[in-house]
């Protein structure tokens, strides 16, 4: 079973990060799901695939009630983020999944209806949680065409989907980077490859660099905070990614 | 093999295994279609064969028109009968989904036994269930019938392509050309015969 772990409190402003199931099949990948609880509101942050809902259920359960869920933010349309839609949506069919307009008409494949989801447009939108005003931070081609991270500026945490993912291994997994040069190198090659435009990794350098981040929230791996946070940002400005591949 | 092929304790033929039989009935009935347009065109055949046979073939020249007719019934017979198979491919594929969704809720209700909403979820859903269910077998019972009607008109074509031959026998110089049609007809809707027998043999129709 998954665990929570509270990574910010005030009140009841709240992210609560899913993590690290250890009776997970190793054929899938490891995800991290947040969710942002206020006042009574929550909204889940790619929810994770729908063979993992239970574990990401039962986890969430102990800390939400999952039909009090007002919506899903789906940062891209990857079956590992948000494949689970239309289980949730068996909770709270009035819930919302807040996507980009690009998936919006491929989102429904995996359920729910035209009702329920909300089309991000390319520049981004606010987001409101109950008075509570989250922010979508345009990352388009970081790894996908239309694709959002999600930026809280009271809490001060970017959740940033597939950029600053590692691909941990066992015994190396804990929910916080510790030592930034040891865990780079499980992010590196998930980088070049899953990011497909250096301009684009560019301006969401810019972008972001401008915003008060004290944590930075991958789908996988771990969360960078206090100064690795920077410090990933220009490791992530330097390298080279969307390299041609040779097949 | 994925999980739904196995079966499940409600004593229903698993949806995998009713997707399956459901394929081979849709490809015998698409070998009917594809015989009885063969027919047509050889009811068409025979009507001018027959013509030039002039009044001796008169009676097999009206027996060629009745299996023109016979063949086209039978295609639009076997029109509703793929309509009824895509209804069944509609029922079963969201029984199966259905099924993946239950296994999954199951795993999410042991891991959170205490769950109010997901008892009422998954109690939902059993509902839900069982209504695709009686839908399910609603449709086969459509089906079977349709099915019935088909044989019967074959049984119909059979007598019809019989008595052509016996009729074939009075066409005087062209009773060779007249009888080699006619014994053309008879295999053709022996063949039909065959496939609709073996399709009332389908396991799908013992399914409830």
């Amino acid at each position: 079973m998954k665990t929570t772990k509270t990574i910010f409190q005030d009140g009841g402003h709240k992210w609560v990060a899913i993590v690290r199931d250890p009776e997970k099949p190793n054929y899938l990948i490891d995800t991290n799901e947040y969710l942002v609880a206020y006042g009574d509101q929550g909204l889940l942050l790619d929810p994770g695939g729908a063979e993992i809902f239970p574990a990401v259920f039962s986890a969430l359960s102990a800390e939400f009630d999952p039909s009090a869920l007002a919506g899903i933010f789906a940062s891209h349309q990857d079956p590992d983020t948000v494949s689970s839609l239309a289980l949730w949506l068996e909770f709270n069919p009035a819930m919302r999944c807040y996507v980009s307009w690009l998936w919006s008409g491929f989102i429904p494949h995996f359920g729910g209806t035209a009702e329920t989801l909300v089309a991000i447009p390319d520049e981004g939108m606010d987001i409101a949680l109950a008075g509570l005003i989250l922010k979508a931070v345009p990352a388009h081609y970081l790894h996908s065409s239309g694709n959002f991270h999600l930026y809280d500026k009271v809490a001060k945490i970017l959740f940033s989907g597939d950029v600053g993912a590692a691909l941990l291994p066992p015994g190396q997994d804990g929910l916080f980077v510790e030592n930034f040069d040891a865990h780079i190198r499980h992010a590196e090659a998930f980088h070049k490859r899953w990011m497909g435009s250096n301009e684009a990794k560019r301006r969401w350098c810019e972008r972001v660099a401008h915003l008060d981040i004290d944590m930075l929230c991958p789908q996988h791996g771990a969360i960078y905070r206090g100064a690795d946070v920077q410090r990933f940002i220009n490791w992530f400005d330097e390298i080279q990614v969307g390299g041609v591949v040779n097949a | 093999m994925s999980a739904s092929l196995f079966p499940l304790a409600t004593g229903r033929p698993p949806a995998g295994v009713d997707l399956l039989r459901i394929v081979r009935i849709n490809e015998q009935i698409k070998r009917v279609v594809g015989v009885s347009f063969k027919i047509n065109i050889m009811a068409l055949n025979a009507i001018f064969l027959a013509k030039r046979a002039g009044t001796a073939a008169r009676g097999f020249g009206v027996l060629s028109n009745e299996l023109r007719v016979f063949s086209q019934d039978l295609r639009t017979c076997m029109e509703s009968l793929t309509r009824l198979i895509h209804a069944c491919v509609n029922e079963v594929s969201v029984v199966l989904q259905n099924n993946r969704q239950m296994r999954l809720l199951g795993k999410a209700a042991e891991l959170a036994p205490r769950q109010p909403a997901l008892i009422a979820v998954r109690q939902r859903r059993s509902r839900a269930d069982e209504e695709h269910a009686q839908q399910l077998g609603r449709l086969r019972r459509q089906l079977k019938r349709a099915l019935e009607d088909a044989f019967q008109m074959v049984e119909l074509g059979g007598v019809l392509a019989k008595s052509a031959k016996i009729e074939a026998a009075y066409g005087q110089s062209h009773a060779a050309a007249l009888s080699q049609v006619s014994g053309e007809f008879d295999e053709v809707v022996e063949e039909i015969r065959a496939a609709l027998e073996s399709l009332r043999r389908s396991p799908f129709f013992a399914g409830s």
